[in-house]
């Protein structure tokens, strides 16, 4: 009962051995398989077409409610699933005929904590109390009902478990009779009070992340542990249940994709409260403890780190990552922090940050959010350089120059897209004039200022609405900027028309040239003058979408991301003056492109911190893959705490790190079953290696590895 | 013999180096060594000129470096061909090489460049990490090295040293100064056998080692261990007395011989001296090591 690791250092054994065999059980497919042969409830509703969404909507989730099959694994100490294998398409697991009806929510974190202090029933009061208004349109009267029907689906849920667990499971029966409906007066309760709303959205289809997992449970803990009425083992077994429960979706065998059928909900630990006081506690510890034994990367984890980390956290985050699977992840909280209450959230709220499911930033429970992704490369070689027909720009400039009001042009056309998807056909406010979307009241229950206002999470319901254009193909724009500038502006080894016939030509018989451009100091050398390009760039997306922003309550802010887009956007792009040729995978996020980041990574680093990454306000990635052979022994450790105590220090954003070596992933492309449990980071999720497919899993291993 | 306008002979600037001491450092590579060690895996370091690499895979047969050369030691007759007895260092070919085919080891740098340099990763530095200067043998440029180390010191850096001993003892007391952990070689205790194997006697490298020791320089003791050569009983009974007689010592690190230096000879153009029956393997350095506890020596594995 092995658990991969890329670590030379043993993982550590403090679970019972039954909680590792089930964890055992579960991520090689023992539950995934049995969600398949239920993928969807069937409608079975006459006139079922004939209804508006809403009817629809309602009679979906009233329906899943009673009929998705109830799943209670002998080991577990929680309850709640998942069990409808549909889920997984992000669609709303009831069809009418087999065919599906709505897509469902992602890319947000609903608010736990209401459930956690004042129940489920809180909610079914607070909804009452708003219907009594005599003010309320039609619409949003109905709207409100159908958040009443989705608390009765879940107490019919509720009940189906009650029965299936009185007998059996004293504790999970206890437990249940509290919670989610009333207040979780102890650990164990919330524990389960949080799974089961989460396994209940999830159930409905959506893909909610969890938050700040330590914050909502630490004083419960905290509590229990001094009462004498919980040990810190019984604890840990608790919390252990609610991870492998998230691996309940594991296929024996998985079609390959971007990755598997995961839960793929992201976890926020550790970070300052209101008082600047490091909140990391017992919770923080349990979450680390477990996922270092179990390696389960299925609930991927950042932490907040900033200056006064304690050395306790940062060493145990150290050696978490050791291990590899991109369990880890790091936010540098200084910099979002200061991003957030820049932008202009309240103080308060910009505090208790967490992110959407990815690792892009967002208040939980309180936040609409899309990002819209574009890729700049194609822009600049594209629309700038016209296919590279482009011949009169006459200096560094006038190229640059041309590029920022194409980018400004790109911007205004997300702002423009948007608008009118969500809004009306007026530009300025695409939130205050909210168009009848998809129904989602699931999500919608949960998040704060839809019920106040009467409006779904897809209405302007949140109390924050963000549309977020995310630039893609940062490096490869920079550098690509930068080549043209040395070999034709400075060095003038060839003229800009020439150059512009050789990039056209995809670099057909130019070999010395190209090789000259390859050999240059690209974006993650810390080279000055490459590295003012990327600086320039992202303060000018910066200023491009601040045009935009704020326009009618709308957030329109800033962010970096390609998610493995880089794959997609491929075949996309021509030849670059960086010396790659037409459809190469290049850069992923913040990252450099592959092969270019000659210096290591802390030269990585030093360059992605040059630029203000607090303009980036939702988020810039930066992934890094570190061989595990430069982490072992102690030096290794004390390395890891370096980087990210450097990486704080110099003003990064977030830091993916991914240990493991390119022979490993190798073999595992050779061997898959002998690598089951073997995890990687792709960009904001976590996936199984080997059910990636062979363009993802050569993405992956092309990112280049750090030696000593 | 050296003129310090004229700085320093560098092989390489290496970051994030996790393995060279505490913390995370960035490593100077010294060129210039007094040793040749018959299983150097950095053999582009021995001598203190600059030199080149040439990898036939990567050349596309341009031909700048026959052009760019005074001295005619490039030949293109059925393929490249180097006459290194004819090359006298001027490093025209490797500058202008497109492909990458020829490389450059060794580069004059002053000490403000190269502290500059080092300077780079100092936001990852914290209380422990710093500049490791490495080789080559560091020492093997005297007065130099020394004011780089003092110019270190001078920037508040932790300063650490990879040396094989084997220099004038004349250096010391400056080399204690400013330098705060060596990382002492102890290739071989046999006094024949370390003669055969790296050129020199080992007296003076045990001289300097106490010498050191006695002024209060703090150091690392570090073994390569080559199979069949020095594994013996004797050779790790040897080390540990030294060990205890020590007073700032504090352990042995071991490691195994690597073969990975074989390509490094080839791309020089000279016979590559190692043995790969030297591996050690790491079952091997784990029992090494418990003789070593056993010795109550502090004992780590490098690997």
């Amino acid at each position: 009962m092995e658990f991969f690791t890329s670590s030379d250092s043993k993982r550590p054994i403090r679970l019972s051995a039954k909680i590792r065999r089930w964890a055992y059980e579960s991520m090689h497919g023992k539950y995934g398989d049995e969600a398949m042969k239920t993928p969807y409830i069937e409608i079975e509703e006459e006139n079922f077409n004939k209804l508006d969404d809403l009817d629809k909507y309602d009679i979906m989730i009233t329906e899943i409610a009673k009929k998705a099959p109830i799943r209670v694994c002998e080991e577990e100490l929680i309850s709640g699933s998942a069990t409808l294998g549909a889920a997984i398409s992000h669609v709303i697991p009831a069809y009418h005929k087999g065919e599906k009806i709505f897509s469902s929510v992602s890319h947000l974190t609903i608010d736990y904590e209401t459930a956690l202090r004042f129940g489920m029933n809180f909610y079914e009061q607070k909804v009452a109390d708003r219907l009594e208004d005599k003010g309320l349109s039609k619409r949003q009267i109905r709207f409100l009902k159908s958040l009443s029907n989705v608390i009765s689906a879940m107490r019919i849920y509720h009940r189906r478990y009650l029965e299936k667990v009185k007998n059996i499971k004293p504790d999970i029966y206890r437990n249940l009779q509290q919670v989610p409906f009333q207040p979780a007066r102890n650990f164990y309760e919330a524990v389960q009070c949080v799974w089961f709303i989460f396994s209940f959205v999830r159930l409905c289809g959506n893909w909610p992340g969890i938050g700040r997992l330590d914050v909502m449970l630490g004083d419960y803990l905290k509590r229990d542990l001094e009462n004498g009425t919980l040990t810190i083992d019984r604890a840990r077994e608790i919390l252990a249940s609610f991870f492998i429960k998230g691996t309940e979706w594991i296929l024996k065998d998985t079609p390959p994709s971007s990755g598997d059928a995961q839960h793929y909900q992201n976890i926020v630990l550790a970070g300052t409260d209101k008082q600047g006081k490091e909140v990391a506690n017992e919770v923080t510890y349990l979450v680390l403890d477990i996922v270092e034994e179990l390696g389960i990367s299925d609930f991927p984890i950042t932490v907040r780190l900033h200056e006064n980390t304690p050395e306790r956290l940062l060493r145990k985050i150290s050696k978490v990552m050791r291990h590899g699977g991109g369990v880890v992840a790091v936010y540098n909280e200084t910099l979002i922090l200061k991003a957030l209450t820049a932008y202009g959230y309240p103080a308060e709220d910009a505090q208790n940050f967490a992110n959407d499911g990815c690792w892009e930033v967002q208040v939980p429970g309180k936040t609409f959010f899309i990002y819209v992704p574009f890729d700049s490369l194609a822009l600049l070689q594209k629309k700038t350089l016209d296919g590279y027909r482009k011949n009169d720009f006459s200096s560094f400039e006038s190229l640059y120059g041309a590029y920022v009001s194409d980018l400004e042009d790109q911007v205004k056309e997300i702002y423009a897209s948007v608008s009118q998807s969500f809004g009306g056909p007026q530009i300025d406010a695409p939130c205050s004039e909210w168009k009848t979307a998809t129904p989602c009241s699931v999500v919608s229950l949960f998040e704060r200022g839809c019920i106040e206002k009467a409006r779904s999470y897809y209405e302007g319901g949140p109390e924050y609405n963000v549309f977020s254009p995310h630039i893609g193909g940062v490096a490869d724009t920079v550098n690509s900027l930068y080549a043209i500038k040395k070999l034709v502006f400075d060095e003038k080894k060839i003229t800009f028309a020439e150059f512009m016939d050789v990039l056209r030509e995809n670099w057909q018989d130019n070999d010395i040239l190209r090789s000259y451009a390859n050999s240059l100091h690209y974006y993650g050398t810390d080279n000055e003058e490459v590295d003012k390009i990327y600086v320039s760039l992202l303060h000018d997306f910066f200023l491009a979408c601040r045009k935009w922003d704020k326009r009618g309550n709308c957030f329109f802010p800033a962010g970096v991301s390609t998610f493995g887009r880089e794959i997609a956007w491929a075949q996309n792009r021509l030849a670059a003056a960086e010396g790659t040729l037409g459809g190469e995978v290049l850069a992923s996020n913040t990252s450099p492109s592959p092969g270019t980041d000659t210096e290591g990574v802390t030269a990585i680093i030093k360059s992605y911190c040059k630029a203000d990454l607090s303009e980036m306000v939702t988020g810039a990635a930066l992934d890094l893959k570190i061989s595990p052979q430069a982490l072992s022994g102690e030096g290794g450790i004390t390395a890891l705490k370096a980087l990210l105590r450097g990486f704080v220090k110099l003003g990064g954003y977030f830091l993916q790190i991914d240990t493991v070596s390119a022979q490993t992933l190798r073999n595992a492309q050779q061997n898959p079953k002998q690598y089951k449990t073997l995890s990687v980071r792709v960009s904001g999720w976590n996936a199984r290696f080997i059910t990636l497919t062979r363009e993802w899993q050569d993405m992956i291993i092309g990112r280049t590895e750090q030696n000593v | 013999m050296f003129n310090q306008s004229e700085g320093l002979s560098v092989l390489k600037i290496q970051r994030f180096c996790t393995h060279d001491g505490p913390g995370l450092r960035t490593t100077v590579f010294l060129k210039g060594c007094p040793l040749r060690c018959k299983w150097c895996h950095n053999p582009e370091s021995q001598s203190l000129r600059s030199e080149f690499f040439y990898t036939p895979s990567l050349c596309i047969d341009c031909r700048i470096c026959e052009k760019v050369c005074p001295n005619e030691a490039h030949e293109f007759k059925a393929k490249h061909e180097i006459k290194r007895d004819l090359c006298s260092g001027c490093m025209q070919c490797a500058k202008s090489c497109p492909a990458g085919a020829l490389e450059m080891q060794g580069v004059r740098m002053s000490i403000p460049k190269i502290l500059e340099e080092v300077e780079k990763d100092r936001a990852f530095y914290g209380k422990t990490g710093g500049l490791t200067l490495s080789g080559g043998e560091p020492t093997f440029q005297g007065e130099n090295t020394i004011l780089l180390l003092k110019s270190a010191k001078e920037h508040g850096l932790h300063t650490a040293m990879e040396t094989c001993g084997y220099f004038d003892e004349k250096f010391i007391l400056s080399l204690v100064k400013y330098t705060d952990l060596f990382l002492w070689d102890i290739k071989d205790t046999d006094k024949q056998r370390h003669r055969k194997y790296t050129g020199v006697s080992n007296r003076k490298i045990i001289e300097n080692l106490f010498a050191v020791d006695r002024f209060g320089g703090k150091t690392l003791i570090r073994c390569i261990f080559l199979n069949g050569l020095n594994t013996d009983e004797k050779h790790i009974q040897k080390i540990a007395e030294i060990y205890h007689t020590l007073k700032n010592c504090r352990g042995v690190e071991i490691f195994s011989y690597r073969q990975y230096g074989e390509s490094k000879y080839a791309a020089l153009g000279v016979p590559y001296s190692g043995n790969k029956n030297w591996s050690v393997t790491l079952d091997h350095l784990k029992d090494i090591r418990k003789r070593f506890l056993a010795l109550d020596v502090q004992c780590s594995i490098n690997r």
